[in-house]
């Protein structure tokens, strides 16, 4: 690599993190090999398939097309991070487990960080609302049914909680 | 390679002047994709996020015509903002079917311009509705209409160091109506085969404007104003519909790719001209 290291400060769920690596490396393989942080998969590496999903000031994106160098300053979230301290799911992990929202599993990091994007964004959406977000987020095991009645029982159980 | 975060306009500007090999990256999908395929070796990527001293970079203001978009807005921002849904809906629903929702959250409007690739949404909706790119190299900022930055595939009017800091969309007036329809051949959330961005505004019943401009067929957006001339002054129904269709798919001369052979393309320009015009009618064009 004849790219040239630089010294990025970032975020990773809530602890200030610094890598002296080369900027145009993806902040997928720097969470993943730097970081060890394994949560976010590589599925395709070009945007397509969803299981590097992560959140980068809140926003989901594809850490497999993310610079590090352009996440330089800025907080990223990924599946590590949303459980809280003492390992209490959130609700969208809890309803991809009782849902059975998943069977390999390859794909449920993305799936289960793209819901939280979603639900943030959207509490209470439609069930075509939920189909047409997470149709960037690809499984080849589930059918996708289970995926869906996952997010839509993780919306209604999130609208109890703030009830 | 070195990445560069200018803070002003004239800055990077500047760096993409010194440096030859140089390339802005506003949110990387296009850039990072060329990267991995090997396809640029840029010695300098100079990053337009931190740029602060663009008035509404970020942002989706009405101006006193319609729309102004700054450069650094986000897709997945233009498909949501009120303003862009109460002015150009039909920009609105192009910028919500580009790719997938984390494309739409890194994608920016000036990256979308720039980039020119012929299999993108909204350069056809932008071309239909008239509008114009602002475009600033530090020192000297003019304005390109939209139809005339596209040059070829992946090609623009932009000289180095130029920036596109907005895009200026003239607000829809009374009679208007505008659709874009995205004609998918493999899945869902792949780019389109074919795009179809009209435009029109009726005046007592019949038609006083008319744009037609087809997307992903060609090196970049394709229009014949001859042929959606011949249509105004008469209502918009299925025979206008099937003519305006009928002629653009005589005169377009499709690529063939992995998404649709010419053949293929020049079938789905008759059938999907047909179906937004007269989806346009069902809007309230209708005679
Ligand atoms: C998985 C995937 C799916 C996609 N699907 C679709 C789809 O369905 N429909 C569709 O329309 N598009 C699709 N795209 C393409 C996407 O819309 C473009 O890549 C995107 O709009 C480019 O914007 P960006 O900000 O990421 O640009 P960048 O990648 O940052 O830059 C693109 C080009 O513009 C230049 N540049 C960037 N910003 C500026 C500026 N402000 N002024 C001057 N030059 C600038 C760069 O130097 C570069 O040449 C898809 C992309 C991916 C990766
Ligand atoms: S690995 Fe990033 S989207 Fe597929
Ligand atoms: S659970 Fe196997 S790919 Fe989704």
């Amino acid at each position: 690599m004849s790219d040239t290291s630089e010294r990025i400060t970032l975020s990773v769920n809530g602890i200030s993190q610094e890598v002296t690596t080369a900027p145009s490396r993806s902040l997928l393989e720097v969470l993943r090999e730097d970081l060890a942080l394994t949560g976010a998969k590589e599925g395709c590496g070009v945007g397509v398939c969803g299981a590097c999903s992560v959140l980068v000031d809140g926003k989901l994106m594809s850490s497999c097309i993310v610079p590090v160098g352009m996440v330089q300053g800025r907080a990223v979230t990924t599946v590590e991070g949303l459980a809280a301290e003492d390992g209490t799911l959130t609700p969208v992990q809890t309803a991809f487990m009782e849902c059975g929202g998943f069977q390999c599993g390859i794909c449920t990091p993305g799936q289960v960080v793209a819901a939280t994007a979603l639900l943030r964004e959207c509490p209470d959406p439609a069930a075509e609302e939920v189909r047409e977000w997470m149709t960037g987020n690809l499984c080849r095991c589930t059918g996708y049914y289970s995926i869906v009645a996952a997010v839509l029982q993780a919306a209604k159980a999130g609208q109890g909680e703030s009830d | 390679m070195k990445f560069l975060r200018p803070e002003t306009l004239g800055e990077a500007a500047a760096l993409a002047r010194e440096h030859e090999d140089a390339k802005f990256i506003s949110g990387g999908t296009a850039v990072v994709l060329m990267l991995q395929q090997r396809l640029i070796f840029p010695t300098h990527l100079i990053s337009l996020t931190g740029v602060t001293d663009v008035p509404g970079w970020r942002e989706v203001r009405r101006t006193e015509t319609g729309l102004r978009i700054g450069g650094g807005v986000l897709l997945s921002a233009v498909a949501r903002s009120a303003h862009v849904r109460e002015l150009a809906p039909s920009l609105a629903s192009a910028a919500g079917v580009v790719g997938n929702a984390r494309i739409r959250n890194q994608a920016t409007t000036g990256g979308n311009v720039a980039e020119s690739d012929y299999a993108s949404d909204p350069p056809s909706v932008l071309v239909s509705l008239g509008a114009t790119v602002e475009v600033d190299d530090g020192t000297a900022a003019r304005i390109v209409p939209a139809a005339e930055m596209f040059t070829d595939f992946f090609t623009t009017d932009l000289r180095t160091g130029e920036v596109v800091t907005a895009v200026h969309v003239p607000a829809a007036g009374p009679g208007s109506h505008a659709s874009y329809t995205k004609f998918c051949s493999r899945s869902a959330e792949d780019r389109p085969c074919v795009g179809v961005a009209t435009a029109a505004r009726l005046q007592d019943g019949v038609l006083a404007s008319l744009e037609v401009v087809l997307g992903a067929v060609a090196a970049i957006p394709q229009r014949w104003p001859e042929v959606t001339r011949a249509a105004l002054g008469r209502p918009l129904d299925e025979q206008v519909a099937q003519e305006v269709a009928e002629e653009y798919a005589m005169l377009v001369d499709p690529i063939d790719d992995h998404r649709g052979s010419a053949w293929y393309r020049r079938e789905m320009v008759r059938v999907q001209v047909r179906r937004s015009l007269l989806e346009l009618a069902g809007d309230g064009g209708a005679a």
